[in-house]
């Protein structure tokens, strides 16, 4: 449609933009500009080339995090799916008694990630909390959850998938909806199991649910921070500072944020990525799902 | 659909259930059962199912130290402000990229969704110094105006006004309607769906949101609940897990009513099916 | 909590988003509260029990005169605290008054950001204040009594060792006074079903403890950072020792003042016979442990040597001068033997006033509390903090992670402080 005037379709963005502008794309050049200095916020800055970048590379702190990260991302984004997937399939009965565990499993993505973080914290307590007690109980090993380096970032990783897993399971759920049946009742008629009937008809259906799911969840935890700040901080010995962690660390605690400006742009340059992974994986869903992140 | 094995089947889908509800329902009952003791009890015996008695002393101590009241109020009235607002700069924007032609439209729509993906802690250092030098930092609109816009909200709307017909919006010109009664006025009632499932979910996003109030708040007067609730941790003297979940109900409470209210239309958000 | 009247809460509401949506910090116009008194902002970091002896000496302030009023609020712990004090000044959105571990104030005022206080003592030297010098700027620091005045003391501590009392008698041991014994007497305290003989924190705290009773310092003559050289190797190696081999002492888990949590926690509940930690959490324990708890100095090395930790008291630069001189009356009323006093008493800190102290000792305190004697008289060897801006950088980015690393992974003591240093001279 025309616009009643030339200038309306600006004006109407106008707002929009003013906000995009100034505290997204405004903050990103400011950040790409820090990143070659040495700012502890106190005093003024000084300029130092490359040094930021070179420092993150060289001392392993870029590689560890991105490692870390993408770590804790496989986990998340492996389980969320595949649970979500299999409590969509499990879950998806007609009833009050299963509309109420559905909502149950939704409610914890609807929380805050602070309550989340703070009740884990509690039930993984190393000596106190109901995890280790019942592990005891039934007389199975017990660690320190979130005090041993090798398995904190999984124990992290585990707590993320149990708040949004209910996310992927609604999708799952919503995607289900559009298996046909006859296809299901055809198949099982020509005698095809279960799992048979699983995977030729059911899956292929929801490959684009999966692809969606699996990209934003993606996104998500490479988003993390709530879970990190309130329940390791980081520790222990780094073994849980994922990327934006890892930022909000060098600015608040270390006071180098030149050094976090460095890890700024290299997180938006990985996001951009991962956006390019994210279109791409929908032009192969074939835009059976009109999605939103 | 044709079953077989069906009792076997249904065994399995009932310990299934059973499972699920364990691991989803039982953290929140052992939060709240928590809440219930006191610190004795914790710290000797902090594995018994049942408090011997229920003790509301955690709570008493909660509010006596956290103005509980007032940090919901803040935390609500943020959340509020940022879901008018984004609705409110939704509608024209979506509007302009669903139903006008104009130089830049689809620059501006990749802009928008370049945007959706971004994360607010991307740009939180530059934002901080930029308020910083503006004297905006630990003020109301510290915590409301970075939230302004909506990619999601723009996106969505722009997605359903195209389902409107073009006839709609040309009668209504005719009639001598201007620009903004028929965004508000008109096209904002017909996509209702899509605002509340909107409105809904920021809501919920932005009152859980704990980084931005953490990194741009100082001190109590705009501080929101979920900061203080994480705070309640006081750590260096002892254990005081049953007051840190009772802020945590205090803090999960609001939202699991409103969750449990308005489920469908948040699941609607969800799955975008307005 | 009373039901608000619909009215009121809308009332408070709007209050508090105007309030809010006025931009902090405007200079020259100090704030006032409600019943127009000046009022100065103070940033805490205390939690639990002390948090309450604060707010009710702040109370009393207001009490105690009628020009004055301080806002405080709790930040989080030290750290926590720290990085948003470090921002907000950034912001010019800072406090009038906050409080800072030692180990960070020659950075703060090596920048600049600090007010210096002597301004406000009216023409009195520093000397008037009467406070304990070790605990003061003065001697706390080295060098700290050529410098200008910039922090006052309030809650200092040292590092104490508390005891099972019971378990201690029941196991017929005493307090360890040397290193040796202190592995000794860990490894009796060790049962197979879960009791651990000694409990410390692995924070840099008390590594530098160890690393001054083996004979080393932390700042080389030269100002550079040797980190105790083989002291600190050998400070190192003993908490390996005693975590892998002696398997009697446990590390609590956790980050900073998490830990600390859980020493706590594991001593009160029987789980530790024997812990490190800080002299503040005396009373705390003292009134929740459910046997008696005995307190004791830390053992010698080669000497006898502690740390001073705790906070001083801090101004900002910036704020309007009726608010600091607002923050610098309740400073000088909380020097003030009486408040010293009362602080100490009720939480398990040092007093900081020389007359307060005496006053104790005169009316017999510390004879019916023999506990809180033990950190006042490990001042007598006391190490004063290097007056370094680098110091706090070096605690968190260069020690502090690699300390956690050698003694949870067993990694190679000797490596791990060569990186240490490493990093400690890196800009």
């Amino acid at each position: 449609m025309r616009p009643r005037s030339p200038l309306h379709p600006y004006l109407m963005l106008a707002p929009t933009a003013l906000v995009f502008g100034l505290f997204f794309l405004y903050p990103l050049a400011l950040a790409l500009h820090h990143s070659f200095y040495a700012w502890d916020l106190l005093t003024p800055p000084t300029y130092v080339g490359l040094r930021n970048y070179r420092s993150l590379i060289s001392s392993g702190e870029l590689a560890g995090t991105v490692g870390r990260t993408l770590s804790y991302s496989a986990v998340v984004v492996s389980l969320s799916v595949t649970l979500g997937l299999a409590l969509a399939v499990a879950l998806d009965r007609p009833g009050r008694l299963y509309a109420f565990v559905r909502a149950s499993v939704f409610s914890a993505y609807v929380v805050s990630w602070v309550a989340v973080a703070l009740l884990w914290m509690w039930i993984l307590d190393a000596d106190a909390g109901l995890l280790t007690v019942v592990l005891r109980k039934l007389h199975l090993p017990t660690r320190s959850w979130l005090g041993d380096p090798d398995v904190a970032l999984t124990t992290l990783a585990l707590v993320s998938v149990w708040k949004i897993t209910g996310y992927s399971m609604v999708i799952f759920l919503a995607g289900l909806q559009d298996v046909p049946r006859s296809l299901h009742e055809a198949a099982a008629l020509d005698g095809a199991g279960p799992w048979q009937r699983f995977f030729h008809v059911t899956w292929p259906t929801l490959r684009p649910s999966a692809a969606f799911v699996g990209t934003t969840s993606l996104i998500l935890s490479f988003q993390a921070f709530d879970v990190v700040r309130v329940m390791t901080q980081g520790g222990p010995v780094k073994a849980t500072t994922i990327f934006v962690y890892a930022i909000y660390e060098d600015v608040f605690v270390n006071l180098r944020v030149g050094r976090a400006s460095a890890l700024i742009v290299v997180f938006f340059a990985l996001l951009l990525g991962l956006t390019g992974l994210q279109l791409w994986a929908f032009r192969r869903a074939s835009g059976a799902r009109k999605g939103t992140a | 659909m044709i079953e077989r094995g069906h009792r076997g089947r249904a065994a399995l889908s009932t310990l299934v259930l059973v499972v699920v509800a364990l691991l989803w329902l039982g953290p929140y009952a052992w939060m709240t059962l928590t809440s219930l003791r006191t610190l004795p009890e914790i710290i000797a015996a902090p594995a018994y199912p049942l408090p011997s008695s229920f003790q509301l002393g955690a709570y008493r101590e909660v509010l006596e130290s956290v103005p509980v009241g007032r940090y919901f109020l803040n935390t609500l009235a943020m959340a509020l402000t940022i879901a008018f607002l984004q609705m409110a700069l939704a509608l024209p924007a979506g509007y302009a990229l669903a139903k006008l032609h104009f130089v830049g439209k689809r620059a501006a729509f990749a802009l928008v969704l370049a945007c959706l993906l971004i994360p607010a802690q991307v740009t939180f250092v530059p934002v901080f110094t930029m308020l910083g030098a503006a004297g905006l930092v630990n003020t109301f609109g510290a915590l409301v105006l970075p939230f302004g816009a909506s990619a999601l909200g723009t996106f969505l709307v722009r997605q359903a006004l195209l389902s409107v017909p073009d006839e709609i919006i040309e009668a209504a010109r005719m009639d001598g309607a201007g620009e903004l009664t028929i965004i508000y006025g008109l096209l904002a009632p017909m996509i209702r769906p899509t605002l509340a499932s909107l409105f809904l979910f920021s809501f919920v996003f932005h009152y859980s949101d704990y980084f931005w109030p953490l990194v741009m708040t100082t001190d109590d007067s705009v501080r929101t609940l979920p900061l203080a609730v994480a705070l309640l941790r006081e750590q260096g003297t002892g254990v005081r897990w049953h007051i840190v979940m009772a802020g945590n109900v205090m803090l999960s409470v609001p939202v699991l009513v409103v969750f449990a209210v308005a489920q469908r239309q948040i699941l609607r958000a969800v799955t975008a099916r307005a | 909590m009373k039901r608000l009247p619909r009215r009121d809460a809308l009332r408070a509401l709007a209050g508090s988003i105007g309030a809010a949506l006025a931009p902090s910090g405007s200079a020259g116009c100090a704030r006032r509260a409600p019943d127009g008194r000046v009022e100065a902002s103070l940033w805490f970091a205390y939690g639990g029990n002390n948090r309450k002896v604060l707010l009710a000496l702040v109370e009393q302030f207001h009490a105690a005169q009628d020009r004055f009023r301080i806002h405080a609020t709790y930040q989080g712990d030290y750290f926590e605290a720290l990085a948003k004090l470090r921002t907000s000044l950034a912001a010019h959105a800072g406090p009038t008054l906050t409080h800072v571990i030692g180990e960070v104030v020659p950075y703060l005022a090596e920048a600049g950001v600090l007010e210096p206080m002597e301004p406000f003592l009216d023409g009195a030297g520093r000397d008037s204040l009467d406070l304990v010098p070790a605990l003061a700027q003065d001697r706390g620091f080295v060098g700290g009594d050529a410098r200008p005045l910039v922090a006052l003391p309030f809650n200092r501590s040292t590092p104490i060792a508390y005891y099972n009392k019971t378990l201690f008698q029941d196991l017929g041991l005493t307090p360890p006074t040397t290193w040796d014994e202190l592995r000794l007497v860990a490894s009796r305290a060790t049962t197979r079903d879960g009791r651990w003989g000694f409990e410390c924190p692995i924070d840099w705290w008390f590594w530098l403890a160890l690393v001054g009773q083996a004979g080393g310092s932390l700042i080389g003559a030269d100002g550079a950072p040797t980190l105790g050289g083989e002291s600190g190797v050998r400070a190192l190696e003993l908490w390996q020792t005693m975590v892998h081999q002696d398997r009697s002492m446990k590390p609590p888990p956790g980050r900073d003042y998490n830990a600390w949590q859980v020493a706590n926690t594991d001593f009160l509940s029987g789980r530790a016979a024997m812990i490190w930690t800080s002299t503040a959490f005396l009373r705390y324990l003292e009134d929740n442990a459910p046997f008696p708890v005995g307190a004791a100095r830390l053992p010698r090395g080669v000497r006898a040597s502690v740390p001073t930790g705790g906070t001083l008291f801090v101004m900002p630069r910036g704020r309007p001068r009726l608010e600091q001189e607002a923050a610098f009356a309740f400073l000088r009323w909380m020097m003030a033997p009486a408040q010293a006093n009362a602080w100490a008493t009720r939480t398990g800190y040092i007093p900081v006033s020389r007359a307060g102290i005496a006053e104790l000792e005169a009316s017999g305190y510390y004879r019916d509390h023999p506990s809180d004697r033990i950190a006042l008289d490990q001042l007598a060897c006391a190490e004063p903090w290097p007056w370094s801006p680098d110091l706090f950088r070096i605690e968190r980015e260069a020690v502090q992670p690699r300390l956690e690393e050698a003694v949870l992974t067993g990694k190679a003591a000797r490596a791990v402080l060569d990186e240490a240093r490493r990093v400690a001279v890196e800009p």
